[in-house]
This record gives structure tokens, sequence and C-alpha cells, in this order.
């Protein structure tokens, strides 16, 4: 079950109820922009600070390096991420 | 280099650039150079939609009952959108067709410029439904100071272009005499030109449009002007995927491995892309205080408006790799956000898989435990 931190200080597990990370955090009463919640507007974005996601639906949203569309992803590890 | 409609020159289309390359010959799509415009297409043409689906007519009874600073709201908006989308109805065509070099992008453009079409004939379909006299609506957008003083930025870019590329297919670079009048166009200036159009349109898909989309949900959370909300529902998802479409552009052009010189353009570039920004917000702000000149509406005023161009600018800015320049890093309305998802976009059921009936409904999960109880 990995575990995802965020860097205002809470840290959630991923235990499968949530189907995407956007889910998981907003289950914790955590505000992430969202539009289009599938990966092609981009909305969503976070800095992935560590660890490794995979993603359900490849995004078409251009993602730098270092960043991650919550909407569309899970985690592969352990990760800590920045909420925008 | 003369543009032609089939380049009889045999050239590998993988090796080419996104623009000034060889002209596209045949349209193919097995092999691309950029696949995701292929997916942007794909996706655009999944969202197909038309005005006619939409039923507006409880509009009518409501927008009668509007009081009369509200009307002012709402069909102001309309018409400053009927205006960009008059815009971006024809000239991604003519200005980025006659210098695109890859099949993939060739068709995205199309594609684009033709789901705007649509948006165009959705605003007709509004206004007749809300007006006896719709000819009067469309007739004040050219009379329209405060429509017309935009309209300048919005074209601005598109035009010197197009102005440029006619130019230098016809003549090309250097300088030319004609009908007396010198005028010198440059390969690299044409790029430059291509950047900051690109921006521009980039600016207008990711900000102009905004404050309109937040007036009509604001509309649309009273229980207002519902009919118009689906509708604008519908253009904002596809004004997302057409803004994803320019980041890639513009992405792709900055990393330089496409063509070395946007690289270099998009550095020289960079304080005049932040001007633009800079100013459709502005202009942006300025429209807000137009529209509630004459009162608020419930649920939205100047201010959070305002706060919200400064949210979205500063969002869109980050996109494309660029620094933030508003201090607001909240969303003033978060409401918007659920407008604006597009699970909520109501389709048919048997004309989609539609993905919100589908997440944990059912446990699919099965293992040896769950045949524990189970004798034969």
């Amino acid at each position: 079950m990995p575990c995802v931190k965020v860097t205002a200080g809470v840290v959630i597990d991923f235990d499968g109820r949530a189907r995407t990370l956007l889910d998981a955090l907003e289950q914790q009463k955590l505000t992430v922009n969202f539009q289009c919640r599938e990966g092609y507007c981009g909305a969503c974005r976070c800095k992935l600070l560590s660890g490794a996601v995979s993603y359900i639906n490849e995004p078409l949203a251009f993602v730098r390096k270092g960043e991650f569309l919550p909407c569309c992803s899970t985690p592969d590890t352990d990760i800590e991420i920045e909420i925008p | 280099m003369a543009y032609t409609t089939f380049n009889r020159q045999i050239n590998d289309q993988m090796k080419e650039p996104m623009f000034f390359g060889n002209p596209v010959n045949v349209s193919r799509y097995d092999q691309q150079k950029y696949g995701i415009f292929e997916k942007l297409i794909e996706k655009q043409l999944s969202f197909f939609w038309r005005p006619e689906e939409v039923d507006v007519s409880k509009d009518r009874i409501d927008y009668q009952n509007l009081p009369e600073h509200e009307k002012h709201i709402f069909i102001s908006n309309l018409k400053y959108q009927t205006l960009l989308d008059s815009v971006q109805g024809r000239s991604p065509n003519v200005a980025f067709l006659p210098i695109v070099s890859l099949p993939e992008l060739e068709t995205w453009i199309e594609t684009w410029a033709f789901s705007e079409t649509i948006h165009s004939r959705s605003y007709t379909h509004i206004v007749r439904n809300i007006s006896a006299e719709p000819h009067k609506v469309f007739d004040d957008i050219m009379l329209n100071e405060r429509i017309l003083e935009r309209a300048d930025d919005v074209t601005r870019y598109y035009d010197a272009l197009i102005d440029g590329i006619n130019l230098y297919q016809r003549c090309g670079e250097g300088t030319h005499t004609i009908n007396g009048q010198s005028h010198s166009i440059s390969l690299y200036e044409l790029k430059r030109r291509l950047y900051l159009c690109v921006m521009s349109v980039n600016v207008l898909e990711a900000i102009r449009f905004y404050v309109s989309f937040a007036c009509s949900f604001a509309f649309a959370e009273r229980e207002l002007m519902e009919g118009n909300a689906k509708i604008i529902r519908l253009i904002a998802r596809d004004e997302a995927l057409h803004l994803t479409g320019t980041q890639h552009m513009l992405n792709i052009m900055a990393a330089g491995d496409d063509d070395p010189d946007m690289a270099k353009i998009a550095k020289e570039c960079e304080e005049e892309a932040y001007a633009i920004f800079r100013k459709a917000a502005e202009q942006e702000k300025d429209w807000a205080e137009y529209l509630f000149k004459d009162g608020s509406m419930i649920g939205l005023n100047k201010d959070i408006l305002c706060q919200y161009v400064e949210y979205i600018t500063n969002s869109r800015m980050q996109a494309i790799g660029m620094k933030a320049i508003f201090s607001t890093t909240q969303n003033p309305i978060p409401w918007i956000n659920t407008w604006l998802v597009s699970d909520n976009v109501q389709v048919a059921p048997q004309e989609a898989e539609i993905s919100s009936y589908l997440v944990g409904q059912i446990d699919n999960e099965v293992d040896g435990g769950d045949f524990g109880d189970f004798d034969l």
C-alpha cells in the first residue's frame, strides 16, 4: 500500500478506496484544481518530488519533468508531492 | 518557395519540422512524428456535438425575467464569445495551414478550427432563442467599442504572420518593392511571428474565454439560463483540448529538437510572451468591470472575477514553464470546476460509456476466500 506524502504535512495511505490520486487527495479535503478529470486539460498538474506514479490512461496534456497529473494516475511507490 | 497544395517533392515527413519545412503532400498517419496531435484529433472527434441537440427553450423565459443589468452581462458575454470564435474558426486555417509540414499537425489544425465553427453556430442558436430580433445582437458586435478594442489584440499576431507568409511565399526572403512600397521578410522573422501568434492563441483559449464561462455558470448555479450553460460546458470541454494543443506546440518549439531556431526565438521572445499574458489579463479585468458596471450578479462580482482572471492566468503560465505574475494562489470560485468536469457533460447512455457509472459500482476482486462457505 503506497503512501502519499503531501508537502503541507498530510500523509495519505493509497489503499484502493480511491480510484485516482486526485480522488484520494480530495477525500482528505485537500483542494486541487481540476477540470476534465481525464488527463487532457492538465489543470490538476502537481509536482512529484519523489517516487513514481503510473497512469490509468496516458494523459494528453503536456506533463513536464517532475510533474504529474493526479486525475488519471495511481502511485507505484511511496510518493511525495506538492500541490501548487 | 511558393505554396503548393500537393508538394511533388518526395520527402520523409518524419524528418520535417512542425512548420516551415516541406508542405505536406500525402495525408498519412501511419507514421507520426508527434503522436500527440493524432490523439488530440481522436479526442476532438469523440467530443462531436451539435448545438441543436441542446434544448434552450426554457432560457427564453429566464432571460425575459432577468433584471436589465444581468441581461447586459449575459448578452455582452455572448457577443464577445461570438467575436472570439469568429476569429478562431478561420484564423488557424488561414495562418497555419500554408506553413505546416506534418500531416498529423495539419489535420489537428483543421479539426480544431472546425470545432470552433460549431461554437459560432451555437451562439446563433442561443441568440435566436432568447431574442425576437437576433440581428440586433449580431449587428452590435461590430459597433461595440469594448469588444472591438480587444479584437485588435486577438487578431494582431495572426495578421502579422499571415502578411509575412504571403510576402515570403510570393517573393522569398529579402527586401521587395510592391506597389512602390518596400517590404522585407526573413524566415527567422516569420518564425518569430509564428511563435508569438501561437502564444497569443494560447492566451486567447486559456484566459479570454474563461470570464464568460464563469458568468454563464454563475447564472446556471441559480438555475437560470441552463440550456446556455449546457452549451458552454461543451464549448469549455473543446477549448480545454485546444489549449492542450497549443501548449504542446509551444513546448515542442521551446525544446528546440524540432527546429533549433524556435528554441532561440522562444528565449528571445520571453519578455514579449509575459507582456501578452499580462495585457490579456488586464483586458479581461477591464471587461469584468464593464460587465458589472450597472450592478453585480448573485455569486459573482467584479472583484471575484478579477481574482479568477489572476488565478487562471498564473496557472496557464505555469503550464508552459513561465512564472506566475499575480499573487493570487487560490481559486476564488471553486464551484466552477464542477461545471467544467467533462464527466458531468451529459451524453446519452447509448452513445458513450459514461465513466461515472462505472466507478466503484462493482467489486471485481474475487479470491479463494470468497468461496469459503460454498458447499457442493
